[in-house]
Formats: C-alpha cells, sequence, structure tokens
C-alpha cells in the first residue's frame, strides 16, 4: 500500500519538536521507538528528556548482532535507567531457515530471506500492538531515503481500517548533525563507530568503510546493487522515485 | 471495487520474472477473474500505460495493484499484502514470511531498520 506524506502539515524538521507532537498525540502506550544499537541512541536521549524514564524503547535482536551492539544496548538501559523490550525472531521459522540454508545463506541467495525472519517478521509483530512507531532514518542514509518525511503513514504496516503512523525526526539531520549532538550532549555510543562501521547491522552483514564511501557500502557489498528487475526504469530516463 | 494489475515487460520485451510469478498465482487461485483490467508498464516506452500509471500514483516497481474502492485509491505493491487485504483470509506462517520477503523488496529502507 502506497503510503501518503502529510504535505499539508507544518513543516517540523526540529527533532525534538517531532517527538514532543509525537508523544503528545500518541501517549507512552501506543506509540515507541526502534532503537538500532547505532546513532539512532539520540532519539533515546531526546526523549528521555521529554517523557523521562517511561520512553517506550523497543529492539530487534537478530541473534547476529556484534557483541559489542549487545553491550551497547545494555549501556543505554543502565545510562537512562529505561526498559528496552529486545524482540526475538520467531524459534520456528528461524530453526527452518537455519536447517535448509544454513547460517550463512545471504550470501549466497541475498540478505532478504534472513532479514524477513530475524527483522521483519519480529516488527510487525511489534507494530500490531501499536498505532505509531518512531524510527533513526534520515533523508542521507541512502538513495531511497531522499525524500523521507518527518511523519508518514507507513504504508509498509498499515492494514484496512488500521493505519499506522512512522515518525522519521532526524529525516532532515545529517550524519554530522547527528554526531554534533552526540558530542555535545555526551550521549553514549556503539564503539564499531570508532571502528570504521557508519551503518551498523548483523555481525556478517556489516563491515568497516572508508570515509569517502557512503554508509550503505557497508552493509551487504557483497550484493549487486543494480540488480533491481522489479524497478520501472524506462531505460534509465525516469528520475527514480521512492514508493513511500 | 476496481482493481488494475501492472505488470512490467523488460528493456528486452520479456516479461519481468517477479510478474510473470504474480500472474501465474493470480491465475492458480482463481483471483485473476477478480481483476479488472492488466496493464503493461513497457520499459520500451515511457507513454506505455504502466509507465504512465507508475509515474502518477509515485510507483517505482512492478507488479502492482491499483484498487479504486469507495472513490479511494490504494496501491499496493506487495502482492500478499494485496491479497490479503482485498481478498481477505488469514495468513499462514509460509504466507506470512514470503510476504515480509516482499516487504523488504517494496521497502528497501526496511533493512536498515
Amino acid at each position: 500500500m502506497r503510503g501518503k506524506d502529510f504535505a499539508d502539515s507544518p513543516v517540523r524538521t526540529d527533532p525534538r519538536e517531532v517527538l514532543e507532537d509525537a508523544f503528545r498525540r500518541f501517549g507512552l502506550e501506543r506509540l515507541a521507538i526502534s532503537f538500532s544499537g547505532a546513532e539512532d541512541v539520540v532519539l533515546v536521549d531526546m526523549a528521555s528528556r521529554i517523557v523521562g524514564r517511561n520512553v517506550p524503547v523497543f529492539s530487534l535482536d537478530t541473534g547476529r548482532l556484534h557483541a559489542e551492539t549487545y553491550r551497547f544496548l545494555e549501556a543505554v538501559r543502565e545510562r537512562y535507567g529505561i526498559e528496552i523490550e529486545v524482540l526475538s525472531p520467531d524459534a520456528a521459522q528461524l530453526e527452518r531457515l537455519v536447517r535448509t540454508k544454513g547460517l550463512f545463506s545471504f550470501y549466497r541467495d541475498g540478505h532478504a530471506e534472513c532479514c524477513a525472519v530475524r527483522k521483519i517478521q519480529p516488527l510487525r509483530r511489534k507494530l500490531g500492538e501499536l498505532e505509531a512507531w518512531i524510527t533513526g532514518q534520515r533523508q542521507d542514509q541512502s538513495v531511497t531515503r531522499t525524500e523521507l518525511p518527518v511523519e508518514q503513514v507507513d504504508s509498509a504496516f498499515s492494514m484496512p481500517g488500521r493505519l499506522l503512523t512512522k515518525f522519521n525526526p532526524l529525516a532532515h539531520w545529517r550524519s554530522e548533525d547527528v554526531w554534533a549532538y552526540i558530542r555535545e550532549h555526551d550521549v553514549p555510543y556503539n564503539p564499531l563507530h570508532d571502528q570504521g562501521m557508519r551503518s551498523i547491522g548483523c555481525e556478517p552483514c556489516t563491515r568497516a568503510i572508508a570515509a569517502h564511501q557512503h554508509e550503505r557500502e557497508g552493509r551487504w557489498w557483497w550484493e549487486n546493487d543494480d540488480d533491481k528487475e522489479c524497478g520501472l526504469h524506462a531505460q534509465n530516463r525516469i528520475p527514480a522515485r521512492a514508493v513511500a | 471495487m476496481r482493481i488494475t494489475f501492472v505488470k512490467k515487460v523488460l528493456a528486452s520485451g520479456e516479461p519481468c520474472a517477479k510478474c510473470r510469478d504474480v500472474e501465474e498465482r493470480l491465475e492458480r487461485s482463481g483471483l485473476m477473474s477478480r481483476i479488472d483490467r492488466v496493464v503493461v508498464a513497457d520499459e520500451r516506452d515511457e507513454t506505455s500505460e504502466g509507465m504512465r500509471l507508475a509515474r502518477r500514483h509515485n510507483v517505482d516497481r512492478a507488479p502492482f495493484f491499483i484498487v479504486l474502492s469507495d472513490e479511494r485509491t490504494t496501491v499496493y505493491t506487495v502482492y500478499l499484502k494485496f491479497v490479503r487485504d482485498v481478498f481477505g483470509g488469514e495468513p499462514t506462517p509460509g504466507s506470512e514470511l514470503e510476504e515480509a520477503r516482499d516487504l523488504l523488496r517494496a521497502h528497501p529502507d526496511l533493512d536498515l531498520v
């Protein structure tokens, strides 16, 4: 289902204002922050300044995260005195995947199947409990996010009669803005960033990159980005437009 | 309700594999008869109706479905979500997983969550 931006709404670009508005409209029971264990920790910091220790946070534990990320999740939990709901994949689906495809099928078959089991299914389960969620997604993270709004109807997980709102408070921030905030407010961060990992995901699918590389190049680097048979290319004459 | 199915023809003239797969599944499940129109998005012709519909609805991949119901238009890029939302039915564990994979295909940002 295609999403709809709130184009007619007043444009809010200050992440703190977006968060305040989100909590005011949805409260603490129907809204949660998705925390990946990376630099989106700034959302946890900002939200904790707004709603204190009750900030609702969940994180997707794929089972393949770096040890540093698991320790970082703990550090964040202790620093802010919050609960982090750590979500795990469905055991039966995961066991079936590993039994039939092995532990590294993503290097051969692409990462979609593994991500579907380890991330998307648990995420969908969690979002089924909510009316809105908050992500750390930014426009500068990938070419598919260049039109990312601060607020949108979540076209991926909404259902007929049950719209899910997605807030992206950092949409207009650049990576530099995030890191300036982290330094200014002494926010804890994942030590993997100091090892050249700009985008942090599962251990087998994350690598360090050079300063001139786009952060997306640090993820699933063995896959061919040009392999987009389903894309409507029109011999590359039609500008790519994001599907909401 | 009026349903339009947009499938793609590649620059080579071949149908895209995913579109062919979805069309076969529509046929097998008997749902093809519920589709009002089948339109081609031809990569060799950006004026083809499917390419024009893709631009109008801001869709950048195929296949996709346009559902007009009660004067409201909804565009689906995930086949199983389209089937579930429009025709109903309970998802099975297998279909849920397949839908999750299709969600990633249609929403590549999700793998970075």
